[in-house]
């Protein structure tokens, strides 16, 4: 314990001798509880989450299977010839034949390691990507947002160098609100959310500004454009 | 800027004349309102929301002793260092020796009030650093030499010609009048410092104790860039700033950004714990986290404990009457509007003439009213106002006002010859119903606003008749 932690602490406590109570019982005025989802509930969650993503802009390709979802990827990597990508590990996107597909539109998945390495190299040179792609771990319907808890074989900078990024989410990974989706992380992970693994991200939406007279631009520094892959099956 | 060093009032008459400036204010605070109360109506029970998160709120700050070390030690044990500042200078010394130790000679940084109010920026620029802001609207006013005049939009008050003049003069781009491209402008220079960049510096939205996390919430991914591309990544956040656990987390979020933008969510929240993991590819090889008191601890302690409930969502910002005239740097303090009057005096004591701030508002209520966690602030303003008398902070003029008022009041004849002297002169020298100029003390009233001309027939009069007609 460092001298001016403990007196932070004790002057903290100090000023809390006069006011705990008071703020106490402010505090037990309402049960603290996330209520689960905050909007009148609808009942189909993937047209609800098409229109959420809609409305920021995103865009949500719903496919009736994988085969249908490796399509739709790979018209999105022609489209912008993309000589290369920043991916997840394949196993973990959870779309398998997405090898074979990059083998067949000639994409590079490149190494996302910049961790212990020689960083602003491996990042000068991953900066060139025009697509990354990822999965994500929860998607929820009524504000159109994806929640990825980011780790091993899953980057950050594979929903974020790039500016167009590819989501894949399955159908039965939508909730409706946020509520549901935190609680579904606390079950998956327990106490420690971070025990081996540092960031959780909520993502609703392409990278976007206001800052110049309040006009909305796309992609200030994330990505522009935004795909969710959605399978229905 | 100057204006720091001009008088609240200049500062405010320099606002008032600033024709763009009122254009500027104009349409970023009515599209603020029009999306927070559009994004609250949409909600099931938005009054039942906000009550959950001032709930949240007062627990934290009711048990910071317990929550600050439990975000500390959860943050170590994820393998992060903790730094507890007691004030500014130390909050600065520990990431300038930081930056100095690690060789560290370029710094990005995205959004954070807490540096803002320590003059961080200043104090790394003198050790040497170069340190870039990397927010849009953080990034126009460095290059312009300003500071903030929104806590959401920093820049609200710089009209498109003149980004593109500032574009052009730093970063060699053709003028433009076109939005999107100054923006791809600003994302080409500034994605090269983030991928140069040795260390990111970052604000904290809420501490999450139970967690070891803090959470980061954006809309334009500088902040998502910062904590995860440069090698060294400090976050900086007020010892108030926290929540108990994840799941307290997902209320203020819910009410956060819908009272900020009427967004459901922003774009990015990042929820971060320590450096990246032996497992991960990316994030940060180191983390730090700053812990600033900076006169915090003393507020959690009296009658302005409340103020530490703030969630920094700019609502009374955008919803008050004399913010949207004069705008952010009128305030002169760091934090502006309805909740920056209260904060100024407390947390920058020692700004000229931030006792002035709390009288800067005609109390209306709109921005309890619109505040997430309902914080009473005409309440505290009416308190610091007291403070300020009660400390002889009040204009000698005005204690003279005042008492002339007492005694006006408390003496029947004096006030029934007062009123009746005011309907002559009235006659005499009053146009249209109002006087245009008075005679010194009040020439300081007149010189601002017309003074409404006193009726011929005072109320004591109107009252006597009334009862007699009454009585026939």
């Amino acid at each position: 314990m460092n001298a001016s932690r403990e007196r932070m602490l004790a002057n903290i406590r100090a000023s809390l001798n006069t006011t705990r109570a008071t703020l106490d019982v402010e505090a037990t005025r309402m049960p603290h509880t996330a209520p689960p989802f905050v909007h009148r509930p609808e009942d189909d969650l993937v047209a609800q989450f098409a229109a959420e993503f809609a409305k920021l802009e995103g865009q949500t390709h719903r496919c009736a299977d994988e085969a249908s979802a490796l399509g739709v990827i790979a018209d999105i990597l022609r489209a912008h010839h993309a000589p290369s990508v920043i991916a997840w590990e394949h196993d973990k996107i959870g779309l398998p034949g997405l090898d074979e597909l990059f083998a067949e539109c000639g994409v590079v998945a490149l190494d996302p390691h910049i961790v212990a390495t020689d960083r602003k190299e491996r990042l000068q040179m991953l900066e060139p990507a025009p697509v990354c792609i990822s999965g994500a771990d929860v998607g929820i319907a009524e504000s159109g947002s994806l929640l990825i808890a980011h780790g091993d074989g899953k980057p950050r900078i594979a929903s974020l160098l790039a500016p167009i990024h590819i989501a894949v989410l399955r159908a039965s990974q939508l909730v409706r609100g946020l509520g549901e989706a935190i609680a579904q992380v606390r079950q998956e992970r327990g106490a420690d959310l971070f025990a081996d693994a540092s960031n959780i991200t909520l993502i609703t939406g392409p990278s976007r500004t206001a800052d110049i007279e309040m006009t909305l631009t796309l992609g200030i520094h994330g990505p522009r454009e935004m795909h969710v892959v959605l399978i229905e099956k | 800027m100057t204006t720091q060093t001009l008088s609240f009032y200049n500062r405010v008459d320099d606002a008032l004349r600033d024709g763009s400036l009122r254009t500027a204010l104009d349409r970023a605070t009515s599209r603020f309102i029009g999306n927070r109360a559009a994004a609250l109506a949409a909600l099931a029970g938005p009054d039942a929301l906000r009550d959950q998160a001032r709930a949240i709120r007062a627990y934290a700050l009711a048990h910071l002793d317990e929550l600050l070390n439990q975000l500390s030690d959860n943050v170590e044990a994820h393998g992060g260092r903790v730094c507890w500042a007691e004030d500014g200078a130390a909050a600065r010394r520990y990431i300038t020796d930081l930056a100095r130790e690690r060789g560290v000679k370029s710094i990005v940084k995205s959004k954070s009030m807490a540096s803002e109010e320590i003059h961080l920026n200043t104090a790394l620029e003198q050790a040497g650093i170069e340190v870039i802001e990397t927010d849009l609207g953080e990034y126009i006013i460095q290059l312009a030499n300003e500071t903030p005049s929104h806590i959401i939009a920093p820049a609200i008050h710089k009209t498109r010609e003149q980004v593109s003049a500032l574009f052009t003069q730093h970063l060699g781009e053709p003028p433009t009048d076109d939005v999107p491209a100054m923006t791809r402008a600003a994302r080409r220079a500034l994605r090269q410092r983030f991928l140069r960049a040795d260390m990111g510096i970052s604000g904290v939205n809420f501490g999450v104790a139970d967690s070891g996390a803090v959470t980061v919430v954006e809309n334009e991914g500088n902040a998502r860039l910062a904590t995860t591309v440069p090698r060294i990544h400090v976050a900086i956040m007020g010892i108030e700033r926290i929540v108990r656990s994840f799941e307290d987390l997902g209320v203020m979020l819910q009410v956060l950004a819908r009272s900020a933008t009427g967004q459901k969510l922003s774009v990015y929240t990042s929820i971060i714990s320590g450096p990246a993991r032996p497992n991960e590819s990316d994030g940060p090889e180191e983390f730090h986290l700053v812990l600033l008191d900076n006169g915090r601890s003393q507020i959690l302690g009296g009658k302005y404990a409340e103020t530490l409930m703030c969630i920094r969502c700019g609502a009374c910002l955008n919803i008050c009457p004399v913010y949207q005239a004069i705008g952010g740097h009128a305030y002169g303090g760091v934090y502006s509007g309805p909740i920056g009057a209260v904060l100024t005096p407390l947390l920058q004591p020692d700004l000229p003439e931030q006792h002035t701030l709390p009288f800067a508002s005609s109390l209306c209520g709109a921005c309890q009213e619109a505040c997430p966690v309902r914080i009473a602030i005409p309440d505290l303003l009416l308190r610091l106002r007291a403070d300020a008398v009660q400390q002889g902070k009040a204009p000698p003029i005005e204690r003279l006002a005042m008492e002339g008022y007492r005694v006006l009041m408390t003496n029947p004849a004096l006030y029934r010859a007062s009123g009746k002297l005011g309907g002559i002169a009235s006659r005499m020298f009053g146009r249209k119903r109002r006087f245009r100029q008075m005679p010194p003390p009040l020439h300081l009233w007149t010189r601002k606003r017309d003074f409404p001309a006193f009726p011929a027939e005072t109320f004591t009069e109107r009252w006597e008749k009334r009862r007699k007609s009454d009585e026939r």
